[in-house]
């Protein structure tokens, strides 16, 4: 299963959205959450989806690719869309499905939810797949600058969400190789009652928190004999800078905002 | 058991960018009660091919067999567990693997998962502990006070205590002293010899498989390389070079002197000092 978990994951490439500014990819995303929510019809749904699967295109990451990875999610959305079919009763009754009566509006909200709900998905996966860990804090930390004015830790923030995604694979991978070895030595992790599946998580966390803290502490030990000593006054080997194509990405997506405005029903 | 690998191919992550042939194509033979040494480096698809051996992993292409177990992608494998309680496998660094309150806990996990009896697992402890060179006091400690050292013997007991017919060793003695080196690899070699174990060695150490294999198999890029008797497969300077491996300095010591003074002394796993004592027999030989 850990071996389609994407969450989190950078696939390396210089298509076009690689090279976006990860300051203007966030402004984006964060403008499409919240435009995602003013869909309501066919068109607005349209333009979204539309604007999503060609900047997935665009990216050159097989989409059957981050399909599978979405694996764990799937179920929330066919979770939400049997919900959304078996409560709504609004419309005309359609058919039966053993005693409960299914309503047009049902089929119609159920899929309208599970959309919206891919799409928020799909297209925030998107940041984490084409922009590196590295990037993506430090665009947080350039945006959150303004916070330092109020004796807010911006860099301190920044750094604690570097580290944690950078060993977010670390820790996937320890846990593949200690689960693994825990396996040799007879622990059943797939099948058997649910108690005895709970107490087979034991020997995998113990040593994971173990060889986690040890990590943490050579970490830190590593970075002080670095001379780290936190924010002030450290200059960037990055400079984030926005280019032309930036602007026309900006401009881009406020085009398609305005359609969502124009198509979507009053 | 005899172990047997049939057209053995393996692909990470099939379908995905990330996609990565371990291994291709590889089949081999390892009979019943021999100590086999699989060599390669860093990548080289050393790590994937032994978590054939007990299941962990199914070959995306070709067949295990070990013993009269099979694997392969299409089928589902019956009585894993049985499978894993006759293969051993110490994992590269293995103790991270110790979790238990006290080192007597954590060596009786393994045989308590495939229902060995208590009194049984009692016995097996009181065996196992000189064997690895750990002493009794030791038991009632957390495994977590001890050295590394320590720590490494705990968790090789506690997969010994599972008593498998297959031994699996995965780079056993990386980040020990060359003294704990040494202890380790002669009890594996010990052990291998008074019980019949079938062991499988995956080193890049040329000394250690010169030493104890008598097979070797060397891996490259997830291809077999090379294989055959270790004094064979281990002189070939040439060959070895190509994939940036050194012939062992023993062998390497041996040819020099062949070439030195045109006398040949077949490498039979003698010490140093039987080397010593041959060479002078040899030496003197010639003077007179």
């Amino acid at each position: 299963m850990n071996e389609y978990m994407i969450i989190g994951q950078y696939v390396p490439g210089n298509s076009f959205v690689h090279r976006i500014d990860p300051r203007t990819k966030i402004t984006i995303i964060f403008f499409f959450v919240i435009f995602v929510f003013f869909a309501n019809s066919v068109g607005s749904y349209g333009i979204l989806t539309a604007f999503a699967l060609i900047t997935t295109f665009i990216t050159r990451i097989p989409l059957k690719f981050i399909l599978k990875g979405l694996t764990p999610v799937w179920f929330l959305i066919i979770f939400t869309f049997s919900l959304h079919l078996i409560v709504t009763k609004d419309g005309t009754v359609l058919f039966n499905l053993f005693g409960w009566e299914i309503y047009s509006g049902g089929v119609i909200q159920g899929v309208a939810i599970s959309l919206r709900f891919f799409l928020l998905i799909l297209f925030t996966s998107l940041l984490t797949l084409t922009t590196t860990p590295i990037e993506i804090t430090d665009a947080i930390e350039d945006m959150l600058a303004p916070l330092n004015k109020i004796k807010f830790p911006v860099h301190e923030l920044a750094l604690m969400m570097s580290i944690s995604l950078r060993f977010i694979p670390t820790l996937m991978q320890e846990t593949e190789k200690i689960s693994k070895a825990q396996s040799s030595r007879g622990v059943d992790f797939r099948t058997g009652p649910l108690k005895e599946r709970i107490k087979a998580v034991v020997p995998l966390l113990v040593p994971l928190f173990v060889s986690a803290f040890k990590r943490a502490e050579e970490l830190a030990m590593a970075m002080e004999a670095r001379g780290y000593r936190g924010g002030e006054g450290r200059t960037k080997l990055r400079l984030l800078k926005i280019q032309s194509i930036d602007i026309w990405v900006y401009l881009l997506f406020t085009c398609v905002i305005i359609g969502l405005f124009l198509l979507r029903t009053y | 058991m005899d172990i047997t690998f049939k057209d053995v191919s393996y692909i990470y992550q099939e379908n995905s960018p990330f996609a990565h042939k371990a291994l291709d194509n590889i089949s081999f033979h390892i009979t019943s009660g021999s100590f086999v040494a699989i060599i390669g480096h860093t990548g080289s698809g050393k790590s994937t091919l032994l978590q054939h051996l007990n299941g962990l992993v199914k070959p995306t292409k070709g067949e295990v067999t070990i013993g009269d177990y099979h694997l392969s992608n299409d089928k589902k494998i019956r009585n894993i567990k049985e499978l894993r309680s006759k293969v051993g496998i110490v994992f590269q660094y293995p103790e991270h693997q110790l979790f238990e309150e006290t080192v007597e806990k954590d060596i009786a996990f393994g045989p308590e998962n495939f229902g060995v009896e208590k009194s049984e697992i009692q016995s097996r402890i009181q065996e196992i502990l000189p064997a690895v060179g750990l002493p009794k006091e030791m038991l009632e400690r957390s495994p977590f006070d001890l050295s590394g050292g320590q720590m490494r013997r705990v968790a090789i007991a506690g997969v010994l205590a599972v008593k498998p017919k297959v031994l699996v060793l995965d780079e056993p003695t990386a980040g020990l002293d060359p003294r704990g080196q040494k202890e380790i690899m002669d009890m594996f070699y010990d052990l291998h010899q008074k019980q019949g174990l079938t062991t499988v060695l995956v080193t890049h150490s040329m000394e250690d498989a010169v030493k104890y294999a008598d097979h070797v198999i060397i891996l490259n890029k997830g291809n077999k390389y090379m294989e055959g008797k270790p004094e064979e497969v281990l002189s070939d300077q040439k060959a070895l070079n190509k994939v940036n491996l050194d012939v062992p300095e023993m062998i390497q010591f041996l040819l020099a002197f062949e070439k030195r003074f045109g006398m040949k002394i077949p490498y039979e796993r003698q010490s140093v000092q039987k080397l010593a004592v041959q060479m002078q027999h040899l030496l003197k030989g010639a003077e007179s």
